[in-house]
């Protein structure tokens, strides 16, 4: 450990160094939209390959932990470590980046050349392309990683030895392959960052594998992603064979004039057959359309996964893969497959919306408001608003992982308990003060109470899909108003949990984790999933308003196994023979990470008003626009085949459309925040405790009822299907599953008759004869080469076929 | 040098009878590490990964019978390395592996493995048809021994339809060598030689009809040992039944005999009608990624399952063959490498768990995770090379085979990227598919042993499952195959040392060529650019150079007639194309 730390000492010397010496260059100006012109990229600083590096390091460390038997929070401190020298590291980056794209060169991966011409040699290495995109990304997963890394050292402390080992070791794999996908130059090596990603989210999804529903949601992630996968490993290979490289800084000069590897201009079909396949990829990824069913289940891994794969980074792999490929998208004049991008993302966000509006589950909640929010994102890329869309997932990254971090505390408290009818006034009790305060602060971001960061980079979407004329983009205001709905639902459903869980008077049922606390209780030998089944559903007896209290439309909350963490430290009191129980408040490390979260997410907005030195000529999206216009991602391509639509473009957002004859951008911040706080009033209506923190209209009074009942019992089968996912995972299981397992059962027979079942049959014949010598071994012998000889002629008569 | 490569194995094998039983496992283990030292050697002193590297000075001929044409000759290229490597490598990994699992009978067991060990190299290094075919057949001798005798219930069919299945396939792909040979002596009067070069000659001057039928002839010999689909349901009865070396060497090394030979033989030989008939094969290997995937996600038999997996796998090496460019016939090569170190690992680590458990049943075990870490871990790692994961070897040779079909075709307009072919991005997509079902059936199968609860046969409480086993284990016990008492046979929980041993060098290439592949890549490239080059000259309507021997005006003729088949067989591929779609 001590060589480590002096060996990454040794390293961070001459960057520190760098940092002093540059500080004052840092500014410099940059020509914008010149990614990648001229005579290809500079060489970037080979230490920038640190930022991936020191992850992997610290999973090599992990392993070799495990492998030492380790038993303290050694591999927690060896991560936080790392990973914040990487978050450092990509803050000097930044700091020393003069906007033009630079490429960092460690090895060849793929190198296989087949000729000298253009298209003959595969070449894609393990190097890095910096550009602000990039930066703009690997800020924000850096620093939020090496934040939760401090949160997880105490969240899963009950797990010190070799579940700790095995889940930071997943963590920081994690991380490299974030950054790869992120950074890689190429896009096979993104391909390895978007695959990777998804294995340690298989890994940390099934974190609890003794938990069938953790194992069947990990395995689901990974399936579902790995049919994006496809599509997005086809876009690839097609835009190699089109482009005749995968490498940005070769692709970029081209899709920007429009031209392929041979010079000609991109065929009509490749502009959007590329971006099509690529974005079933991204889809898969960030959960959109028919792709998210498996989000909502990934909540079964350990809550700081959630916050930081499933909430603020891996799931944004899709904004960023089609931010980052923007030129790609433009060259369509038609723009087809953007315009499906914002339907898409505005009928995801809705329709997840309508889902959170009637779950009970907080943490799903989150889950499906994330599905929501992407949405957001895919919207905003899809109404020519990479900017817009950029700047919330910026945004949403940090008060998401705020409000994940503040819900893992309530689950890490109150034994696994995730159902808002069972915790009432979680703010007031002691400990929990600062949760409720982050809670408070990732609420009014997600909702879009004005001056939050999450009300201005979602403006930024709504203003921009008032703006973008239909007829570039088709039904744009459509789009719009089902985005600014969605937005006053998500007001609502955000404050229905806030007002539920942390306001209101103090009452709560622990969850069923709690039995587990104490592993030496239960017998040897019999598992945890056993033990549960056996004892999970016994308490709350004690309390009038447990399972009981309240009727219709209920279901969801027992038999989905929303509890999810085992808590095996025994360090919270519980005895349930008079079933006491205190609330576990969390810890420093907790606490620090969640002040962090909460702090940032509030300096995000900040954003809005500056701007990066670099870009002084950008109109708006401050910081991150100036971020994103010195991009890949920036809309205004320079020398666009057409040179006219890139005016086109620019023109776009400013005046051609209107929001009800006024201008969107001017009205916009108005009109959504009235949105924003309609959706929070009828939340305090509905579930707001009786008094001031019901902003003096709510009325309840216990945690279990509220108005909101009625209201649900009156759409009836309509909640019960919102419930129910809209039954869209039963749907799947019938359409695609059940058939596919049917083929698999009807080839397998299939196998078996065209062998076995000649064998026994030509086995049987002989002896049915009467003879007796030998029967069954010359009978087998017979049988098989009779097998062999059906075989033999099915392929001889196909062979036929083929030559005539 | 080439020669002592295959006869150390059988020197120990000749020396194992003699020796007391205490000394055969050590003498097995000498017998295997001696040749993987000399490969090591051979890797090192030889710059094979520069062009030119390869060595040139090692060609040797052992003796010839010249009235019949047959010259013993043996010669390493960097493909041939590439799979003696291979085969060296799993041959002490294979002895080490079976110390526990094979207590009684050791002699013949450790006897039979190195004179497979032996053959096996000796097909790689063969290079007259004769003395390939003689290795070739020769390994099945101990692969039916160590199935029918070390292997679990149903052991004496599966040896027996695995003898009979592949020996009457290579019996057919005999007759087409002989063919071959045959019309080289009378028709182009080049003299009785098996030499395979010569042969190769002969054969690309047989006119486009003649090439068919020797393809099929050839393809339909080595096609089962592959295997590819419909001839594959020889495959998962064997690999199940046999015992857990049995089943390294199988997945490992046998089937790439299947497929060396193919890349050798039959291509070389036949290049027209390959060119031809390559969409018609692509199919065939389309259909075993597809079919083979859906029968592996139904089985309840854990070794079944990976039994089977080996048919949809190899489908994509056969794919990137037939695409008859860079991409995929590197891709195809580094498969064949591939799928012998991830196959055989995890072959490796279902052996481990039924040494402990003895059940192969998913719906037996469950969870192992808890008991097992170390197995785990190493479990989910090779399955995730086997799934094909960015950063493990999987992923270069599947990327590498898809992308090769995706390229051969140009179906869809001419970009740089395209290099020709008769296949083309539909082919690609759908064998894409199969990469969806191998994560599929591969994470049922993590999910199932794995991970979720604990679920032990022999365990607490577990005692009712006895009964059911009891048949099966004693029917073994009698042949004193497991020499224990339905309890772990005193192997802890978890993997002891030599265990982790074993698997350590295969991960580690696993995770080495996945990042690093050039090397590998660059050794191969020979073999690639030799095969690119028959293929370009079938496609440009040139015939080769001509044999030794001045072919007669046949010959020329049919290389005449050459284009106008081609330009026929245009309207064939056209309808195989429909086909191809309508039947998948």
């Amino acid at each position: 450990m001590t060589e480590t730390i002096t060996q990454l000492a040794g390293l961070l010397e001459p960057v520190l160094g760098g940092v002093l010496a540059t500080a004052g260059s840092a500014g410099s100006p940059a020509a914008a939209g010149a990614a990648g012109a001229g005579a290809g990229p500079a060489a970037g600083p080979m230490w920038a390959a640190l930022i991936p590096g020191l992850p992997i390091l610290g999973s090599v460390l992990c392993l070799l932990y495990a492998v030492l038997g380790i038993k303290n929070k050694l591999p927690a401190i060896t991560t936080v470590a790392l990973l914040a020298a990487s978050f450092v590291l990509t803050a000097v980056l930044f700091v020393n980046h003069n906007g033009q794209p630079q490429v960092v060169h460690l090895f060849n991966w793929f190198d296989l050349a087949w000729g000298t011409g253009k298209g003959e040699h595969l070449l894609a290495g393990f190097a890095y392309y910096i550009d602000n995109l990039t930066l703009l990304w690997m800020l924000f997963v850096t620093g939020l990683a090496a934040l939760i890394a401090l949160y997880s050292s105490e969240y899963m402390s009950h797990d010190v030895g070799l579940g700790y080992c095995r889940f930071f070791g997943a963590f920081n794999l994690f991380v490299f392959s974030m950054s790869c996908l992120v950074m890689g130059d190429n896009l096979l090596l993104m391909f390895l960052g978007w695959e990777g990603v998804g294995l340690c989210s298989y890994l940390l999804i099934g974190y609890f594998y003794t938990k069938p529903a953790a194992v069947a949601a990990a395995k689901k992630a990974f399936i579902v992603n790995r049919i994006g996968d496809l599509g997005l490993v086809l876009g690839v290979m097609l835009t190699f064979v089109v482009f005749g490289t995968v490498e940005y800084a070769k692709l970029f000069p081209m899709m920007a004039a429009g031209l392929d590897g041979a010079g000609r201009p991109v065929a009509d079909w490749v502009t959007w057959v590329i971006p099509a396949l690529l974005t079933v990829g991204a889809f898969g990824k960030s959960a959109q359309l028919f792709f998210y069913v498996w989000l909502p289940d990934a909540m079964e891994g350990p809550t700081p996964v959630s916050a930081l794969i499933h909430a603020a980074t891996m799931v944004t792999a899709g904004v960023f893969l089609i931010a980052r490929l923007y030129p790609l998208y433009t060259l369509d004049p038609d723009l087809r497959v953007l315009t499906f991008v914002a339907w898409s993302g505005a009928i995801t966000a809705f329709w997840a919306a309508t889902i959170e509006m009637a779950i009970f589950d907080i943490k799903r909640v989150m889950g499906y408001s994330t599905i929501s929010q992407l949405g957001f994102m895919f919207a905003g890329l899809g109404l020519l608003s990479p900017v817009g869309a950029a700047f919330h997932t910026f945004t949403h990254a940090f008060f998401k992982a705020t409000l994940f971090l503040g819900v893992g505390a309530v689950m890490h408290g109150f034994g696994g308990q995730l159902d808002l009818r069972r915790l009432s006034g979680v703010a007031w009790m002691r400990g929990f003060g600062l949760v409720g305060v982050a809670m408070l602060i990732g609420s009014i971001n997600l909702s879009g109470v004005p001056f939050t960061a999450g009300f201005f980079s979602k403006d930024m979407i709504l203003a921009q899909g008032f703006t973008t004329p239909n007829s570039m983009i088709g039904g744009a205001s459509w789009v719009a108003w089902l985005l600014l709905i969605t937005a006053g639902m998500t007001a609502y459903y955000t404050f229905r949990t806030y007002f539920r869980v942390y306001a209101g008077p103090k009452e709560f049922v622990p969850g069923d984790d709690a039995e587990l606390l104490d592993l030496g209780r239960h017998p040897k030998g019999v598992s945890l999933d056993e033990w549960h089944k056996q004892h999970g559903h016994g308490h709350g007896h004690g309390h009038g308003h447990g399972d009981h209290g309240h009727g219709g439309g209920h279901g969801h909350g027992d038999g989905h196994g929303h509890g999810t963490d085992f808590k095996s430290s025994g360090r919270v009191d519980f005895d349930p023979t008079t079933e006491e129980f205190d609330p576990h408040p969390p810890g420093f490390a907790m606490k620090a990470a969640i002040a962090a979260c909460m702090v940032l997410a509030v300096l995000a907005a900040g954003l809005y008003f500056v701007k990066a030195p670099s870009l002084a000529g950008s109109e708006h999206g401050g910081w991150v626009g100036s971020m994103v216009h010195n991009s890949s991602a920036a809309l205004h391509v320079e020398g666009l085949g057409d040179a006219g639509k890139a005016v086109e473009f620019r023109g776009a957002s400013h005046t051609t459309q209107s929001f009800l004859g006024l201008d969107p951008h001017a009205v916009m911040y108005y009109v959504s925040a009235g949105v924003g706080l309609l959706g929070i009033l009828i939340a305090a209506y509905l579930h707001g405790p009786k008094g001031w923190q019901g902003l003096f209209i709510g009325s309840r009074t216990v945690a279990a009822t509220s108005r909101a009942d009625g209201l649900a019992n009156l759409f009836g089968p309509l909640t019960t299907a919102a419930r129910n996912k809209y039954y869209v995972d039963e749907i799947y299981n019938f359409v695609i599953r059940v058939p596919l397992l049917v083929l698999g059962h009807v080839f397998h027979l299939i196998d078996k008759l065209l062998v076995d079942g000649l064998v026994n049959a030509f086995g049987r014949a002989p002896r049915a004869a009467g003879n007796a010598a030998r029967v069954g071994q010359s009978g087998v012998l017979n049988g098989y080469a009779v097998g062999m000889a059906a075989g033999i002629a099915l392929l001889v008569v196909l062979a036929f076929m083929a030559m005539n | 040098m080439l020669l002592s490569l295959i006869l150390i194995p059988l020197i120990a094998a000749a020396l194992v009878p003699l020796s007391p039983k205490r000394l055969v496992r050590p003498l097995a283990l000498v017998g295997t590490l001696i040749p993987l030292g000399l490969v090591v050697w051979l890797l090192g002193a030889y710059s094979w990964t520069k062009p030119g590297g390869v060595p040139t000075d090692l060609a040797m001929t052992v003796g010839a019978l010249p009235d019949l044409g047959i010259a013993l000759s043996l010669n390493i290229d960097g493909l041939s390395m590439s799979l003696v490597a291979l085969t060296a490598l799993l041959g002490p990994i294979c002895v080490v592996g079976s110390y526990s699992a094979i207590t009684a009978r050791v002699r013949t067991y450790y006897g039979w493995l190195l004179v497979l060990q032996a053959a096996m190299t000796g097909v790689f290094l063969a290079r007259d048809a004769v003395l390939f075919y003689v290795f070739f057949e020769f390994t099945l001798v101990p692969m039916f021994v160590l199935i029918a005798l070390f292997g679990s219930t149903n052991r004496r069919a599966a040896a027996i339809k695995f003898f009979l299945y592949t020996f009457v396939g290579s019996v057919i792909a005999l007759a087409g060598i002989v063919y071959v040979a045959w019309f080289n002596a009378t028709v182009l009067k080049g003299g009785l030689t098996f030499n395979i070069a010569a042969l190769v000659q002969a054969g690309q001057q047989m006119p486009a009809s003649t090439q068919g039928w020797v393809l099929l002839a050839l393809m339909l010999g080595f096609a089962v040992k592959v295997p590819l689909f419909p001839l594959h349901t020889w495959l998962p009865l064997a690999h199940t039944e046999a015992p857990t070396a049995g089943s390294v060497v199988l997945a490992g090394v046998l089937l790439k005999l299947g497929t060396y030979a193919i890349y050798v033989l039959a291509i070389p030989m036949c290049p027209q009608a390959a060119e031809h008939y390559a969409p018609f094969v692509a199919t065939l290997a389309i259909i075993g990624c597809i079919y083979g995937g859906l029968i592996c996600w139904v089985q309840t038999d854990v070794k079944k399952l990976v039994a089977y997996s080996s048919v949809a796998h190899l489908g994509f090496c056969m794919l990137g063959m037939f695409a008859f460019n860079a991409a995929g016939l590197q891709g195809s090569i580094l498969y064949m490498i591939n799928h012998g170190l991830s196959t055989g690992a995890l072959f490796l680590c279902i052996g481990m768990m039924y040494e402990r458990y003895h059940t192969r049943n998913m719906s037996e075990i469950g969870g192992l995770a808890k008991r097992m870490p170390i197995w785990a871990t190493f479990m989910v790692f090779f399955t995730m090379a086997s799934v094909g994961l960015p950063g493990t070897n999987g992923f270069i040779s599947e990327f590498l085979c898809v992308m090769g079909a995706f390229q051969a075709g140009d179906q869809l307009g001419s970009f740089p990227g395209n290099t020709g072919g008769n296949l083309g991005p539909w082919y690609a997509a759908v064998a894409g598919t199969g990469m969806i079902i191998a994560a599929i059936y591969l994470l049922y199968m993590l999910g199932k042993v794995v991970f979720g609860p604990l679920k032990e046969p022999h365990g607490h409480g577990g005692h009712g499952d006895h009964a059911d086993h009891g048949g099966g284990h004693g029917h073994e016990a009698g042949h004193g195959a497991h020499g224990h008492d339905g309890h772990a046979g005193g192997l802890p929980a978890d993997l002891t040392g030599r265990e982790i041993g074993v698997l350590v060098p295969l991960a580690a290439l696993c995770l080495g060529l996945g990042l690093y592949p050039k090397p590998l890549m660059d050794m191969v490239q020979p073999a690639v650019d030799k095969q690119i080059a028959t293929i370009e000259r079938v496609r440009e309507g040139k015939s080769p150079k001509a044999p030794p021997a001045k072919p007669l005006p046949a010959g020329a003729t049919s290389a005449q007639a050459e284009p106008a088949d081609v330009g026929a067989g245009a309207g064939a591929e056209m309808s195989m194309t429909t086909t191809t779609e309508a039947g998948l």
